[in-house]
């Protein structure tokens, strides 16, 4: 078996300029696989984060508050929300329970009236768990000098308002009565989540002042963070299991940006991974389809002596084995190499339609990933080999002996 | 064993080229016994080649019946005449037609590869094939590295390794020169008494014909 495969080799360096760009192209579509994929996992990984940072890994709330409209403000929300924040902590997994109330309104500089996106906040574990995701302009999540309710907004909004930290603002938003009430905050951080339409909306508050202006004791949602993402699903069934009044989803629920752009950009790889595909298996299939028309009378002489054409096959197919070794082998050397460069060379990505901050060039290194392309090229050689030799070693004896 | 080692009866062949068909063997009939050296002589065209390919069952006919070691093989599928060949035909061909990747002692062992004959037994039926033709020094030497006498010397190792019924050479001695070609016909010669080889040679060579013990003349596809 190993002087077969020495002998496949030394028909591979028979004409070895041929066969040198046949590997690289090989080494090149693997590489072009590991890297473009590496970067859509690293992407996918990122959006992932950005996903949990967002909402935690679970996200509970009442049964109703997902699927009905809220005809007055909490009116779904979860009564008796320090007792429920206890238990979901006692969890071994959980590092963090953070409770928030969703709601809206107008803010105003006196001047001017603008529609908020508001949420109220643990401002000291918001700080902890957010507030690195968070570009901030100015300020931070605290409290403000002289105790007076804070406010952090969104640079957008800030801007509109013409705020600064330490400005003194008014919120008015509807109570869970129905009336309208209104509550004089100053503003303590302004910050950018990195979404031109996010930024122009939203703003924290403390969770006391939220639910002062709501007139309320409940709260939204709570969102819960694991230590270790791996374990969502495990967790989610165990705090699920009896608790009929709540309901607990997973981050992947409420992943929709994340899910689209996995789609969008599986399909963008897929493409690009077929024609690399069709690339190395065409290349591969030509260089040998030529090696298996310098050797037609070889291949006449084999099967004279006695060897089937399936023998005769197997011998290019060793041919088309070792070129994709040794293509997959120098491919997955290049794509490792490039992506530990990459963090070194400080590309930025430009940002993302309806962002406002670009991203770091990075690339992952994901061993299942660079198992299948390596596969993938393999597979293909060896297929282009069968391809470019199963019809010759089927012509008539006759006919091969006698090819010029 | 068998008194013939091959036997044709009525054997027809013919080619289409284009619209037009031409009769390449024309009914014959040919019986050469165990062990002979036979010379198949004529003029380019006349049907020696398609005959030789017929008798080594890399060509098929039209019509007739052909005995090898008194087994019918007119009518055997690709894959059977595949498995003969591999047990029971050699052949030596004018270019030699060695494998360039392989050395000398591989391509004398190729065919014993092929038919799986354990690796002990390979080496040592090799080095005794290769002692007898003067090669054993340029064992490990590639092709290449060899005469045009060394080469056919190495052709001839390997038809007769594996000891076959028949061998076809075509053309043998066409690419030596005189002197070469004398001691590569004596060594054939040789070599298939010793083996019990028959062989069927396809030549222009007198040389050739005058070792023979039989000389068959063919002329438009008929033998005279």
């Amino acid at each position: 078996m190993k002087r077969r495969y020495w002998h496949a080799w030394q028909n591979v360096l028979r004409n070895r300029r041929r066969s040198l760009v046949t590997i690289i192209i090989a080494a090149v579509g693997c590489a072009a696989v590991q890297l473009a994929g590496g970067f859509a996992q690293f992407s996918y990984d990122v959006l992932i984060e950005g996903t949990i940072q967002d909402s935690g890994h679970i996200i509970v709330a009442t049964r109703d508050y997902f699927v009905r409209n809220e005809e007055s403000p909490m009116q779904y929300g979860i009564p008796d929300a320090s007792a429920m924040r206890e238990r979901l902590s006692q969890h071994s997994h959980v590092r963090w329970v953070l409770p928030h109330i969703n709601f809206s309104g107008l803010i105003s500089n006196g001047d001017k009236s603008l529609i908020f996106a508001g949420t109220g906040v643990d401002p000291e574990i918001e700080t902890e768990v957010r507030g690195p995701y968070l570009t901030w302009e100015s300020g931070s999540f605290g409290k403000s000098v002289d105790g007076r309710p804070f406010v952090l907004l969104g640079s957008e909004l800030a801007r509109s308002l013409r705020a600064h930290v330490g400005s003194s603002l008014t919120l008015l938003s509807t109570t869970t009565d129905g009336t309208m009430n209104a509550v004089d905050v100053e503003v303590s951080g302004i910050a950018s989540t990195g979404w031109r339409e996010v930024d122009q909306r939203f703003i924290y508050v403390s969770l006391s002042t939220a639910q002062r202006l709501l007139a309320t004791d409940r709260v939204s949602s709570f969102s819960v963070f694991l230590d270790d993402n791996a374990v969502t699903g495990e967790v989610l069934k165990e705090m699920s299991g009896g608790d009929q009044a709540h309901v607990y989803k997973p981050w992947w629920e409420q992943a929709f940006y994340y899910h689209s752009v996995r789609q969008l950009y599986n399909r963008i790889f897929g493409l690009l991974g077929s024609i690399i595909a069709a690339l190395v298996f065409f290349s591969v299939s030509n260089t040998l389809a030529m090696a298996v028309v310098e050797r037609t009378r070889e291949i006449g002489t084999l099967r004279a002596l006695g060897a089937e054409p399936g023998e005769v096959v197997l011998q290019f197919i060793r041919e088309g084995l070792l070129i994709g070794l040794l293509g997959a082998l120098l491919g997955t050397l290049l794509a490792s190499f490039l992506s530990a460069l990459l963090p070194y060379l400080g590309l930025q990505m430009p940002p993302a339609p309806g962002r406002t901050v670009g991203y770091a060039l990075k690339v992952s290194i994901s061993p299942l990933l660079y198992f299948i392309a390596d596969f993938s090229v393999v597979l293909l050689c060896v297929l282009a080999a069968w391809f470019a030799s199963h019809k010759a070693t089927r012509k008539p004896i006759i006919d091969a002996l006698g090819h010029v | 064993m068998h008194a013939e080692a091959i036997s044709l009866k009525g054997i027809v062949k013919h080619y289409c080229v284009g619209d037009e068909t031409v009769m390449a063997l024309r009914g014959v009939d040919l019986a050469v016994p165990v062990g002979a050296f036979v010379a198949i002589r004529g003029p380019s065209g006349s049907g020696k080649s398609t005959l030789l390919n017929i008798c080594g069952l890399i060509d098929g006919f039209d019509d007739g019946h052909y005995q090898l070691a008194g087994v019918n093989v007119s009518c055997l599928s690709e894959k059977e005449r595949t498995h003969i060949r591999r047990q029971q035909v050699g052949f030596v061909f004018q270019s030699y037609n060695l494998m360039p990747v392989m050395t000398v002692a591989e391509n004398v062992e190729y065919p014993l590869l092929l038919s799986a004959i354990p690796v002990q037994e390979r080496r040592q039926r090799v080095a005794e094939m290769l002692s007898l033709v003067g090669l054993s020094k340029q064992a490990n030497r590639r092709p290449d590295r060899l005469s045009g006498g060394q080469r056919q010397r190495v052709a001839i190792a390997r038809a007769l390794i594996k000891s076959p019924t028949l061998v076809i050479a075509d053309e043998p001695t066409a690419n030596l020169d005189t002197t070469t070609a004398g001691q590569i016909i004596d060594l054939m010669k040789d070599l298939g008494a010793r083996r019990g080889a028959t062989f069927l040679i396809a030549t222009h060579d007198d040389r050739m014909a005058a070792h023979c013990d039989q000389v068959c003349s063919i002329v438009d596809g008929m033998l005279q």
